[in-house]
């Protein structure tokens, strides 16, 4: 009895794979040619880091809504799921530009999956916009992968500038996520900006390693304590940096801290508390930085559409992308992924929720940040940072 | 081994290879992806089964070996500007920036790597069993990862490396089908020549009882060591194939979950019966992608299913269950694709093409 069934099952299974052979084969002939120009999306929806997937795809989504339309025809979004993981990225990728057909993508949250499936989009020739994949190894040597987000050498610089010139600070100490290609790359470019505004070789007097998940800082803080540093740079995931926060306050160190745009969450406030008031950092968009007359239209379709709730950076960032998407689809004239890429790459001066953006040879948006801070447990707009003109 | 036999294995190879010609004709590039992964997971669900499933060691330590395989070839088969643009942070170790080995080679050494690091901690933690062996190889594991995340200047950390070649000598992306599936045909065979000679006769015997197989004069360490790392010579050239078919690699692709999915797929085909890993890795492999329709808008008629990322996760839960609660030795148990079966049941022809 018992063998038959798992007879029967394994059957079924093998019978299954032959019907979906069939399915899609079958698949494109069921939809009539109609005039839609396709977008596609990968991103995060399941996974360690769907929240983040969840807030591009919602900003997407809204851009979708004010401007489902583009040389007359329809838009139709197709929205992957790459499970966090950097296997299922390059499955979706081939999925999205091959079974699709779409012509151009848009994402990822997360660098590691952009670069994945970086590789497959530069083979197919289909364009990719990505949204906040920061490290440089996405777009570098990639000429068919372009992104609205600044890079991690950018921010750190900009951080490093701030340091310096604003909070008047000669010695600083860091704390490094190890495990985070982001806050090793944030912490790397700040230490060269800042050595070279300093003139002095040992600026950074201290640097602490943490893995991700890690509870305890006290022994990185403790070595700060005796080090003699001005100020902490401490980029990283959102929870540890808060509990930096905390338990450097819980051994009376005053410095101020420093950091990058993934602090811009509510738990950050929510874990530190008082002990966050003070913290800056330095990210994409503020809703009071009115970076250019597009911010003006995202926040109020952003109101109407999600009553009651902040917009965060990447929903800026996923909104503009599509809309450069679009944008880029206009000045080529067609659906023509090759055509697409051109217009892209010859993108300047191109209004943003998130900040003008003008593509560098690598790609990549030399756009201005934001610097905020935590007053009164809210994110509070501080000042705007030019970009580097080269 | 008898004659007819042989006859009989070299004709499935022949029919494999003849279908797998056949599916290389019609195979989009989006299916030649998903085809290519269902060989990894072959190779990869194999040489876990020969750890686990044959001799009966839990071992949970397969990502480890995949990384120490993948990031060795990889260091091996980058040419030097490609490994100048990708230690961007922090310049790459002296030694190893001008080394360059053809694929193969690479591959080979991979798996050698891979062997040896089972080889130095197999001596420990061998001497353990059951649960213990779990932790301890879970343990391995993790302390890989995070090794190859702190060592900046051989592995580029975090920040992961880009643009490792494609599969194969000639640096096309085409190739990468007929290297994977000549790896796993290898693999197939070689497994079921192990299983059938004394020593996988050894195996089983440890499997089914150590003090009994150890009375009979088996030297049980010897064996299990000699599993562990034929094991994890395949799990390394699995590992290598799978960063090399993507391109790219970080230490974060080998976590634990890696391992996981691979048990996954090892205890729904059977543990212990290289049939049912062959199946399962291809089945689980490519359900993952067709679910996906569960993941989206499902338009029944009028009837319009807004779709929950995610769900094609809950069908493989459920299906594990199902398995666990029903087959506790996987659909296939241990037993394995015969010729004998088409005496006994004509209807079953469809297996043969999948063995």
């Amino acid at each position: 009895m018992k063998k038959n069934l798992s007879l029967l099952l394994a059957l079924v299974m093998i019978l299954s794979i032959v019907a979906v052979g069939c399915g899609q084969q079958a698949a494109p002939s069921e939809q009539p040619a109609e005039e839609v120009i396709k977008i596609g999306v990968f991103e995060p929806l399941t996974g360690a880091n769907a929240a983040g997937g969840e807030l591009e795809v919602e900003g997407i989504k809204l851009a979708n809504k004010l401007y489902p339309t583009v040389l007359g025809k329809k838009v139709e979004l197709i929205i992957l799921d790459n499970k966090s993981d950097k296997v299922e990225a390059a499955n979706a990728a081939t999925r999205l530009v091959d079974q699709d057909k779409v012509s151009v993508v848009l994402g990822s949250w997360g660098s590691g999956f952009s670069i994945a499936a970086g590789a497959v989009y530069k083979e197919a020739g289909v364009p990719a916009i990505g949204t906040s994949c920061t490290n440089p190894l996405v777009t570098l040597n990639n000429e068919y992968y372009f992104r609205v987000c600044f890079i991690d050498p950018f921010q750190g610089n900009v951080m490093a500038n701030y340091a310096f010139n604003e909070v008047k600070v000669k010695k600083v100490a860091f704390i490094i996520e190890k495990s985070n290609d982001y806050s090793v790359g944030l912490a790397k470019f700040f230490n060269d900006t800042f050595v070279e505004l300093t003139g002095d070789q040992n600026a950074v007097v201290y640097t602490g390693y943490y893995n991700t998940g890690d509870q305890d800082f006290t022994a990185q803080l403790t070595g700060i304590k005796a080090s003699g540093a001005e100020a902490i740079f401490a980029p990283g995931n959102f929870t540890e940096s808060a509990l930096i926060m905390k338990q450097a306050k819980e051994l009376g160190l005053t410095l101020p801290i420093l950091g990058g745009d993934t602090w811009e969450t509510p738990e950050v406030i929510d874990i530190a508390g008082a002990a966050a008031e003070g913290v800056v950092f330095s990210t994409f968009f503020d809703a009071n930085a009115k970076l250019t007359p597009v911010t003006t239209e995202f926040l109020d379709a952003y109101a109407k559409e999600y009553a009651g709730k902040e917009p965060a950076a990447v929903t800026a960032l996923g909104f503009d992308s599509y809309i450069l998407a679009l944008d880029a689809i206009e000045r080529a004239g067609s659906a023509d992924p090759k055509a697409i890429r051109d217009a892209l790459a010859a993108t300047k001066d191109f209004p943003g929720a998130a900040g003008t953006v003008s593509l560098d040879e690598n790609g990549d948006a030399v756009k201005s940040a934001v610097i905020k801070t935590v007053k009164d447990g809210k994110f509070t707009y501080l000042t705007t940072v030019e970009p580097i003109k080269k | 081994m008898k004659k007819a036999n042989v006859v009989q294995s070299l004709v499935s190879i022949a029919v494999v290879v003849v279908l797998l010609t056949v599916l290389n004709g019609f195979l989009s590039s989006f299916q030649a992806r998903i085809f290519n992964l269902c060989g990894i997971y072959v190779i990869l669900a194999l040489s876990m089964n020969l750890i686990n499933g044959f001799v009966g060691l839990f071992s949970l330590g397969h990502a480890g070996f995949m990384a120490v395989g993948a990031y060795t070839t990889a260091m091996l088969t980058m040419s030097k500007e490609m490994k100048e643009m990708n230690f961007f942070l922090e310049p790459i170790a002296p030694w190893l920036l001008n080394v360059q080995l053809p694929f193969p080679i690479a591959l080979i050494v991979g798996g050698l790597m891979a062997s040896l690091a089972a080889f130095i901690i197999g001596a420990p933690v061998l001497r353990l069993n059951d649960d213990y062996l779990a932790i301890a190889t879970l343990g391995f594991s993790e302390i890989i990862r995070v090794i190859f995340t702190n060592t900046q200047s051989l592995t580029n950390g975090a920040l992961g490396l880009k643009g490792l070649p494609y599969i194969g000598i000639a640096n096309k992306s085409s190739e990468a089908y007929w290297w994977i599936w000549g790896i796993v045909i290898i693999t197939v065979v070689f497994m079921v020549v192990l299983i059938k000679s004394t020593y996988g006769r050894a195996f089983k015997a440890i499997r089914e009882d150590e003090v009994a197989a150890e009375a009979m004069g088996i030297n049980l360490f010897k064996h299990k060591m000699m599993a562990f790392v034929i094991g994890a010579f395949f799990a390394g050239i699995g590992g290598s194939l799978l960063g090399h078919l993507m391109g790219t690699i970080d230490p974060l692709l080998f976590r634990y979950l890696l391992t996981f999915n691979i048990v996954l797929i090892v205890v729904l085909g059977g543990i212990g019966s290289i049939t049912g890993s062959v199946i399962s890795a291809i089945v689980v492999t490519i359900a993952m992608e067709v679910l996906r329709i569960l993941d989206g808008t499902i338009k029944i008629g009028s009837l319009v299913i807004n779709g929950i990322p995610g769900t094609r996760m809950v069908v493989f839960s459920v299906l594990l269950m199902v398995v666990i609660l029903f087959y506790q030795r996987g659909l296939m148990g241990t037993k394995e694709f015969s010729w004998s079966w088409f005496k006994k049941l004509p209807f079953i022809t469809k297996k043969a093409k999948i063995s």
